[in-house]
């Protein structure tokens, strides 16, 4: 178990403060948060690289925050994976067994079974400027995955492959995962890896942890409106709440809804398009919520088409294809809009939280 | 634009080579052959390499470490080292020489450093002390852009992989600076055989004992002794074509001067 106690650490321009954190063993733990918000200062603490200003790492119970990097049996993958160049792939991957004084025999042994394990044993005698993204991506895991770390950090390790490529290597890190038993830690900026991959996940903002927890639950409940805002969640509503019985009576923009919830004052609502329903009709339902509105965009994405309204505030929904052309919807047309109170999720609006999104 | 600009290149490239040419091809190639079997020459040969190449490695050996911390150090006072440390590269090497002279000649640490043996006032020790004053900046200016043009994270996976401090050095990115380290030593040694500036100043130009390539150029120079001082030039240049070429084969990116 890795557990980060009340880190602070400041670099330059990047800092990261008073961070702490617990990550059990096995489990694959992701960290998004914006360029600038400490994401790589914070991993590369906890390889040891820098010295922290104030706080604890600990592993398995034991203080590891004097240790030498190279006697904490983390392993490290940067985001341009960072191969020597003067060696050939099979040096890369055998250079942390060498530093060991692991004998040549075994070591040659290693480094074939780690070529296997990730498809690049063809590509053993081969200096890395002659690679593509991925296959450099795979010799620097299979460089860290060799002496079979503790932990594993990856640095943004798939921002520069192609979406495919990534989606592969993603796969082969659960697997890997699943066959070691490896605890990792992963920096990302792409949503996809966050609900494919984490067990859990964290935001950073500005050198400090916004919310951990599971990326469903996350994404049900931004603690944050910069952490709704960060997550991409469709539907950001700022408002006042007041007291309506068991629900929170929420006006914004001249409109009123209600919500499950019980945060009174200047809020913040979020709400998923997934959880709206477009009608034609006003919707008879157990939905506490029917808004009428109007049109404004309709956007196709892929299979399914956004339809952006205006209910008093700007509202997104998401229809099928075959809905949408069912429903004949156009701009300007007038709809209704319905969601359940459960499906807004309620944050207090922060009084020093900057209004840069209107 | 183009017509004009072309024809002052080839212009320029004419006037390069004739005059090197001519100087190359000043002797019949007899006497030339003859001018450079002369003891005095042969000895000008000895001494310029040897003292080129105990500078060369002096600066090599301080060189490397100073241009690491200017890279990934931060100190106080990183900015006026970095002046001071470059200023001899605009220094006339004269001025270096003076400087030099001064600093042993009359400074109680230059004569504790003479009662202890180490005489460098016109002696071939002045040589190397001379060439090493004036080729340090070169040679720190080079490794610096080497290291400069190489990641830290480099040394952060080293380390993660088990290297210390010194190892992640020594196995990445010293090999991974390999190219400019090797241009650096052409060119510092290449300029220790041709420097003459400051090594007529603090080692003087005593013949057959100070004497190096372009110390004896002028001295037979000055004593009309033109053969011998063209067999001395002739060697100075191919001495630096063949750095030359040495530096372009290496690295093209590294940029010397």
């Amino acid at each position: 178990m890795l557990s980060i106690e009340s880190l602070s650490i400041r670099l330059g321009e990047f800092s990261v403060q008073d961070i702490s954190l617990t990550i059990p063993d096995g489990e694959y733990f992701i960290i998004i948060g914006p360029t600038g918000a400490g994401k790589t200062v914070l991993l590369e603490t906890i390889a040891g690289i820098h010295p922290p200003e104030s706080g604890r790492i600990l592993l398995d119970g034991k203080d590891i925050t004097a240790l030498e990097p190279r006697d904490r049996n983390i392993g490290m993958v940067y985001q341009d994976y960072m191969l020597f160049p003067h060696l050939t792939v099979a040096e890369n991957i055998a250079f942390g067994l060498r530093q060991r004084r692991v004998l040549k025999r075994e070591q040659e042994d290693a480094v074939r079974e780690m070529g296997q394990l990730l498809g690049i044993s063809h590509l053993l005698d081969r200096y890395p400027v002659t690679l593509s993204g991925g296959e450099q991506q795979r010799v620097a895991l299979a460089r860290a995955m060799v002496l079979k770390p503790r932990i594993l950090l990856l640095d943004e390790p798939m921002s520069a492959l192609d979406s495919r490529t990534r989606e592969r290597i993603s796969r082969e890190l659960s697997d890997i995962r699943r066959a070691t038993g490896t605890t990792i830690v992963q920096i990302t900026h792409h949503f996809e890896e966050v609900h494919t991959l984490a067990d859990r996940i964290a935001i950073m903002q500005d050198g400090t942890v916004v919310q951990v927890g599971e990326p469903s639950e996350v994404f049900l409940h931004p603690a944050t409106t910069f952490a709704a805002e960060f997550l991409c969640i469709g539907n950001i509503i700022r408002g006042t709440s007041s007291r309506q019985g068991r629900l929170a009576r929420i006006e914004a923009g001249g409109q009123v809804f209600y919500a499950a919830s019980d945060i009174t004052g200047s809020v913040v609502a979020t709400l998923h398009p997934e959880d709206v329903i477009i009608s034609l009709e006003p919707f008879v339902s157990s939905a506490r919520n029917c808004l009428p509105g109007t049109v404004t965009e309709i956007v196709p994405v892929g299979s399914v088409v956004r339809i952006i309204l205006d209910v008093g505030f700007p509202l997104t929904a998401i229809l099928t294809r075959e809905s949408c052309s069912d429903m004949m919807l156009t701009n300007a047309g007038r709809v209704y809009a319905t969601f359940k109170a459960s499906a807004v999720h309620v944050i207090p609006a922060a009084a020093q939280e900057p209004e840069d999104r209107d | 634009m183009r017509k004009v600009s072309l024809a002052i290149t080839v212009l320029l490239f004419l006037a390069i080579s004739v005059t090197l040419l001519g100087l190359v091809l000043y002797s019949p190639l007899p006497v030339l052959a003859a001018s450079m079997a002369n003891p005095e020459i042969q000895f000008a040969i000895v001494l310029s390499i040897v003292t080129g190449i105990a500078s060369t490695v002096i600066c090599i050996a301080v060189a490397i470490p100073v241009a690491y911390a200017l890279v990934r150090y931060s100190f106080p006072g990183k900015r006026m080292a970095t002046l001071v440390l470059t200023l001899p590269l605009t220094l006339p090497p004269l001025v270096a020489g003076i400087a030099l002279l001064l600093f042993f000649g009359t400074t109680p640490w230059g004569k504790a450093l003479e009662s202890a043996g180490f005489a460098v006032i016109f002696t071939p020790l002045g040589i190397v002390v001379a060439q090493v004053f004036v080729n340090l900046p070169y040679m720190v200016r080079i490794m610096r852009s080497a290291f400069a043009s190489i990641n830290p994270r480099f040394e952060h996976v080293a380390k993660t992989l088990g290297c210390t401090e010194s190892g992640a050095f020594f196995q990445v990115t010293l090999p991974m600076a390999r190219h400019g380290l090797l241009a650096g030593t052409v060119v510092t040694w290449s300029k220790a055989m041709g420097e003459f500036g400051a090594v007529l100043m603090l080692a003087g130009a005593t013949t057959m004992r100070t004497e190096t390539l372009p110390i004896a150029l002028y001295l037979n120079i000055s004593t009309g002794d033109v053969d011998l001082a063209v067999a001395a030039a002739t060697i100075l240049i191919l001495i630096s074509l063949a750095a030359l070429c040495c530096v372009e084969y290496l690295d093209r990116d590294v940029n010397v001067f």
